[in-house]
């Protein structure tokens, strides 16, 4: 008996507590209510788990972003004056989740812009994002999520099929025609890997072993590497995410390989730089490292960075900036739609308020194509001599 | 031929780091009776307290492996004391759940003070040496042999020391022990205080081939609970032979099947292995 008293005693406690801070939070939010209304832009990503870094790292662009528009003074739709709040839910990669979680932004947090940073969770996302009209901003380069011809979907980075032609091209002329394919088993890599291979062999060249393995659940990648390299080829075609693809390089070149790299988009040459040094990339083809990308206005890029590192502790790589310059765009789009609700209305206006002044974008976004991309070239980089060598656009292919 | 033989090599590699990770597995199973699923995570712990000791102290690679042993073994001790020690008489089912709470402490803990980003350890032994026509750097050859060194000094400890026979006895038989006077909670604290030196010690010899994150020791203690039951839990001997069992397996898999199927030869070993042998390849007897 007394023990139940104690726990009557406690429970009350708890829920006069949880009342307190519920009464706590509700002053607030009529207090912010008075100055401005908050607008929430929803974000769904692996924020736990095994991708935890990948979704963290995402949202870190977006959030600098958001901060900027709020610090140049929020956005003001229809007379009405908002702060953007970045609202994000953990999706742990499922695409399953990230459907429920963007209906949840939709309906309890009123949003009606939603980022998410998998092509999965794009792909679950689409099925219903016309009908309850919500814009999708994917950060993903699957070339499929183009095909599908949705309304209301923002693609942020370029197709990766835009970059096989051009790096096949290449990559034949400097070292040869036999290609080991030891890219990452994860969807994506499986899915550049079945567009690669008949290009490849399109191009007259020859596929010694076509292996992909896992990058992130094995302790050692030297099994695989040994594997491909008894087969004598040319050049390796590697990628996922940078830091394990930089341990693939280096086996390779550890157990004498000295040939040139295909390396897929989702891997950062600078990032693998500093992981393993130049001399280990030599003759690789990639995507060129953004901090020193010759296209934005330099003294924006340049700002862009160097606020990026003091913030975060980091060079920020084009993950970080398509997000920061997205969420500026946004900001402008949601003022000339005059409507924090209509999907359709905000995304036209995006295409409207594009390009941005040049001075404050670090990306230089161009526009928005009829299918909904970016319409900005890619670029790629051969590494040679120790050096990124001049860009090679890359024209993206829808 | 050769790519069998470079696929010897890397499998003796993965071997050994295997071995000394079930090692400190199976010692704490054959004292304890505890499967301490956070043991992956000491040598996760391990790989960052070598990280920082040579990059942010700059100590001496040799040095940095001994003084994280040191740390780990300390950290072990405390986890008996915190984690274990006040469990000893409740079902073993606690214990389980005490050790993957344990566990998730560690991953959680690590993300929260070193961030949950890919670090690499410095290299030392970078030259690559060519062995007949087998590229490898020296780094693999030391992790080899520095394993070999490590599992000789952990025999002779064993059978010559004081601390290493009160061990050796507690684990062949509980009762006995304690009738000659054996002092359960002293035995409990070296054996964890080893085991995790081991882990450190692996963690050190691992660090430069791999990348230091806070969820690698997940990868590995799945490998080492399938070569502890491979070599029958709590078996020093067996742990050992179950280890290279596993590295050999995995690395010539990969050579004979694809990828994709690297996983099933080394279950399919163990499903043979234990349909001959049910309780391992050096089951104690009278168990």
């Amino acid at each position: 008996m007394k023990r139940f008293v104690k726990i009557m005693i406690l429970l009350t406690l708890a829920v006069a507590l949880l009342a307190a801070a519920g009464c706590g939070g509700g002053d607030k939010d009529s207090g912010q209510a008075k100055e401005a209304k908050v607008l929430n832009i929803g974000f769904t990503g692996p924020l736990s788990g095994g991708a935890a870094f990948y979704g963290k790292d995402i949202l870190t662009g977006l959030e600098m972003g958001v901060e900027q528009v709020n610090a140049s003074g929020g956005v003001t739709v229809a007379g009405e004056k908002y702060t953007l709040k970045v609202t994000s839910l953990d999706d742990r990669y499922l695409p399953n989740e990230a459907a429920t979680n963007a209906r949840r932004l939709v309906k309890e947090y009123n949003a009606s812009i939603i980022f998410c940073p998998h092509s999965g969770g794009i792909a679950a996302m689409q099925e219903f994002n016309e009908v309850e009209n919500f814009l999708i901003a994917a950060y993903s380069s699957e070339p499929k999520l183009y095909a599908r011809g949705n309304k209301l979907t923002l693609l942020l980075p370029p197709p990766y099929n835009s970059y096989i032609d051009p790096f096949i091209k290449k990559t034949m002329a400097e070292h040869g025609k036999k290609v080991a394919m030891i890219q990452s088993n994860a969807a994506y890599g499986k899915d550049w890997g079945t567009l690669f291979a008949p290009a490849w062999e399109k191009a007259g060249g020859t596929i010694t072993i076509n292996s992909p393995f896992s990058y992130n659940t094995e302790t050692d990648f030297a099994p695989y590497v040994s594997k491909a390299l008894a087969t004598k080829p040319e050049v390796l075609f590697v990628g996922g995410a940078s830091q394990p693809t930089a341990m693939v390089i280096k086996q390779a070149r550890d157990q004498g390989f000295k040939g040139g790299l295909i390396v897929l988009d989702q891997a950062k040459f600078e990032d693998m730089a500093d992981i393993i040094g130049m001399p280990a990339l030599e003759g690789a083809i990639g995507i060129y490292p953004y901090y020193m990308n010759p296209r934005p206005d330099k003294a924006a890029r340049d700002k862009f960075v160097s606020d990026y590192k003091t913030k975060y502790g980091k060079r920020p790589t084009y993950e970080h900036v398509w997000h920061y310059e997205t969420a500026l765009a946004l900001g402008k789009a949601l003022e000339k739609a005059g409507t924090v609700k209509d999907a359709a209305k905000i995304f036209e206006s995006m295409r409207q308020v594009l390009p941005l002044d040049k001075s404050i974008a670090p990306i230089a976004i161009e526009g928005v194509s009829p299918k909904g991309g970016y319409t900005n070239l890619g670029m790629a980089a051969y590494i040679k001599n120790g050096q990124y060598g001049d860009p090679i656009d890359i024209p993206r292919t829808e | 031929m050769e790519l069998y033989f470079q696929q010897l090599l890397n499998g003796l590699t993965l071997g050994s780091i295997y071995c000394l990770v079930a090692l400190g597995l199976t010692l704490i199973y054959g004292i304890m009776h505890i499967p301490n699923f956070a043991h992956g995570h000491l040598y996760m712990v391990g790989a960052y307290c070598v990280l920082f000791l040579c990059t942010l102290y700059g100590l001496n690679y040799w040095m940095a492996i001994l003084i994280s042993m040191v740390i780990l073994a300390v950290i072990g001790i405390i986890m008996e004391r915190l984690v274990f020690h006040p469990l000893r008489d409740s079902p073993p089912t606690n214990s389980f759940i005490a050790a993957v709470g344990a566990l998730l402490f560690l991953e959680a803990g690590a993300t929260v003070l070193w961030g949950a980003d890919y670090r690499r350890m410095p290299e030392v032994f970078d030259k690559v040496v060519n062995i007949f026509g087998i590229m490898a750097t020296q780094q693999r050859l030391v992790v080899i042999f520095s394993a070999l060194a490590l599992m000789g000094a952990l025999y002779l400890f064993m059978k010559k020391t004081l601390i290493g026979s009160t061990i050796e006895a507690m684990s062949q038989d509980r009762e006995g022990a304690f009738l000659v006077g054996i002092d359960a909670n002293m035995v409990s604290m070296m054996t964890f205080g080893v085991a995790s030196a081991l882990a450190a010690a692996a963690a050190g010899l691992a660090g430069p081939l791999f990348l230091v994150f806070p969820s690698m020791g997940g990868l590995l203690i799945i490998k080492a609970f399938v070569i502890i039951v491979l070599g029958g839990m709590g078996s020093i001997p067996g742990a050992v032979a179950g280890a290279y069992i596993l590295g050999l397996a995995e690395s010539l898999g990969a050579t004979v099947f694809p990828a994709e199927y690297k996983d099933l030869v080394a279950f399919i070993l163990l499903v043979i292995i234990l349909s001959i042998r049910p309780t391992g390849l050096f089951a104690k007897e009278g168990r």
